[in-house]
């Protein structure tokens, strides 16, 4: 009785534990899927996540205001992706050299501001920032297990899970959506039918910068109280696997984002379940994973024809 | 008649040398002003701070040794994007690379440490060679094999040989004596022997240059680097000549990450005397946007890499006198590259004057 107990708890840490490290990657490859069916790679998706995680941590300490630290986040992970914009959709530069440079300002500025911000205080004593609480659904998370696992969350959990949907209606079944994925497919017919290539495809860019801004948010404000270096730690590189692994579509974004997560939480409760490898293992086994969905997925999935191919008119 | 015309801007067919150094000019002139606006930005005074900065990185003969020494791991991962970049293969996993050559390396050494001095350094740098070139190989088989991007695989592999490192640290290697994580010193043995008497300039520098110089050959001079660059230019047209895709691949990624395995070679047997977490700070990296502000010339990485060590030394001088963060560095690299990119583009333009019709 007393084992089936605790059996019961150990799968409802683990499946609650996979819902919110989806997260962020939900954000993250729901986010680059948009910018990337309108034909724009951003490689920089790490470094857009990481600067949010930033602006999020340091509006939050500043202000106490979660919900406006949430806000700038998201904005903050717009502002890097214009940047990207500017020069992959504008300037015709190579979006590859172009998105790794985004990772390394980003990865460079957060730790510089930080440093410089907090120049008074050791390591150890930075300042903590209050953590967004639980969002407890009424009557539904006090259901035996799925209550625990589904409805006991934060909000940005309930809107990453919401926004596959959305998305997926929007891409599907709007006209926009047709549009922006015309532009992936190719730009010049799109062009010729009159579409504003360059202009939807910052508007594509900003609106999936915000989306990403919001799973750095989750990082960082929605977790923890503290700020690390580099805290988003290859969730932005996971994220964009996902969305090659999911064959840029929303729902099996959403499939491939929860075997992930999965992963990770397996690695959070793997004392309690009783894996018995050293913790490195199962740390990088996402990485491994990634590698093998990549070999797997690839074959199935078709990448939208332009990807990464700047478009100027003849 | 009236005539109408109007401004057109128009890609330019090629770009000329002189443009690409204007471009360099300008995007290190933007670098410069950014870098001000940063040092202003902590309170400090921008002439004092650029002046902390200089006399960090070449301000003395003891200084500018230092620079060189910090720029050997610098040179060769910039020698390794170089290789790759050039066929347009997109291995951007340097710093995986390196740290499986500072692996292999180590474990080369605890196989062979019996050996006389001359012969163990050899094995040591073989063994670097060789587990940066099985990294890279890995990635590039992937992607042989089954078409899988190689900027996914080299990343996911950063991410693993790290966690591989953590724990060959953690527990079979880690020195029994010490609070930290990191193996016991390497015998004397086993060390580079010092360049330059009172510095910390090590044979590294000189293998640097040395690869510096062998790949500068191979892509300019050789059949191979013929098909390399031919590649990296035009992939359809070298596939029609008969060009192998395959192995071209794989030897360049071979190459690639061999020479960034001896970054992780030389800066452990040269300057760290163990295996630790932080033998590179992110060299792999830097070593990328020194390729490309070298115009992937490997030649022209050398300087490029002695002004990018000078900085890294400049920015801890500028930490420590004026509490500028020295990760300021990393948003001066970035920075760079950002605006070379922007300079680049916007100079492949012009701008003529044609008649409206």
């Amino acid at each position: 009785m007393f084992d089936n107990l605790l059996q019961t708890a150990i799968v409802v840490n683990l499946l609650a534990a996979t819902v919110r490290i989806a997260t962020p990657l939900l954000f993250g490859a729901l986010g680059e899927v948009i910018t990337e069916r309108a034909g724009v790679m951003n490689l920089g998706l790490e470094g857009s996540m990481l600067m949010a995680a930033f602006v999020g941590f340091l509006v939050a300490e500043r202000t106490g205001s979660v919900l406006l630290a949430v806000l700038m986040a998201s904005l903050a992970a717009a502002l890097v992706n214009l940047l990207l914009g500017v020069l992959a959709i504008s300037l015709d530069a190579d979006q590859t050299v172009t998105g790794l440079a985004i990772n390394l300002l980003s990865s460079g500025l957060t730790l510089f501001w930080f440093r410089a911000a907090y120049t008074q205080y050791n390591t150890a004593g930075t300042p903590l920032i209050e953590v967004m609480g639980d969002l407890e659904i009424p009557f539904l998370s006090t259901l035996p297990v799925v209550g625990e696992v589904l409805f006991s969350h934060k909000i940005l959990t309930y809107l990453a899970f919401l926004l596959v949907p959305l998305v997926s209606f929007l891409m599907y079944r709007t006209h926009i959506g047709l549009q922006i994925r015309s532009l992936g497919e190719d730009p010049r017919a799109a062009d010729m039918a009159g579409i504003p290539v360059h202009r939807l495809r910052y508007l594509a860019v900003l609106a999936g910068g915000l989306i990403v801004g919001l799973g750095g948010a989750f990082v960082s404000v929605g977790s923890v109280e503290r700020f690390f270096p580099d805290m988003t730690a290859g969730r932005g590189w996971l994220a964009f696997v996902i969305v090659i692994a999911g064959n840029w579509k929303p729902t099996r974004i959403l499939v491939v984002t929860l075997v992930f997560s999965l992963l990770g939480a397996i690695q959070l409760q793997a004392q309690g379940i009783g894996v018995q490898v050293p913790y490195q293992v199962l740390l990088g086994l996402p990485y491994l994973v990634a590698i093998l969905a990549m070999i797997i997925g690839r074959a199935r999935s078709v990448a939208p024809e332009c990807l990464g191919v700047p478009y100027t008119r003849e | 008649m009236s005539q109408r015309w109007r401004l057109k801007l128009e890609k330019r067919d090629r770009v000329s040398r002189g443009l690409q150094s204007f471009a360099l000019l300008i995007a290190s002139g933007v670098a410069v002003m950014i870098t001000a606006a940063l040092i202003a930005a902590t309170g400090t005074n921008v002439a004092a701070g650029f002046g902390a900065l200089w006399s960090g990185a070449f301000g003395s003969w003891r200084t500018l040794l230092a620079s060189l020494t910090k720029s050997t791991p610098l040179i060769l991962t910039g020698l390794a994007t170089v290789v790759a970049f050039r066929a347009r293969v997109w291995n951007i996993g340097q710093e995986g690379q390196l740290y499986a050559g500072a692996i292999l390396s180590y474990w080369a050494y605890r196989a062979f440490q019996g050996q006389p001095p001359a012969v163990l350094i050899i094995i040591v740098i073989a063994a670097a060679l060789l587990g940066g070139a099985a990294c890279g190989l890995i990635a590039g088989a992937v992607k042989v094999a089954f078409g899988v991007d190689e900027i996914i695989t080299t990343i996911m592999l950063n991410y693993l040989i790290g966690y591989l490192l953590s724990w060959l640290l953690s527990n079979p290697w880690r020195d029994p004596n010490s609070y930290y994580q990191h193996s016991p010193a390497v015998s004397d043995a086993a060390q580079l022997p010092i360049l330059v008497e009172g510095s910390r300039l090590h044979l590294g520098f000189l293998v640097a240059i040395v690869a510096a110089l062998a790949l500068y050959v191979l892509v300019k001079m050789t059949p191979l680097g013929f098909e390399i660059r031919a590649f990296g230019l035009n992939s359809t047209a070298s596939q029609f000549q008969g060009t192998d895709v395959r192995s071209l691949t794989l030897l360049v990624m071979l190459i690639s990450g061999a020479v960034a395995g001896l970054a992780g070679g030389s800066e452990l047997f040269g300057i760290h005397h163990r295996l630790k977490a932080d033998i590179s700070l992110g060299y792999g990296y830097t070593g990328i946007i020194i390729a490309m502000v070298a115009s992937l010339n490997p030649v022209a990485v050398l300087p490029a890499a002695i002004l990018f060590g000078g900085l890294i030394n400049g920015s801890l001088k500028l930490q420590t006198v004026n509490q500028v963060p020295a990760a300021l560095v990393y948003v001066i690299q970035a920075v760079v590259l950002l605006s070379l990119l922007t300079a680049r583009a916007i100079t492949s333009y012009r701008i003529r004057r044609v008649q409206s019709v």
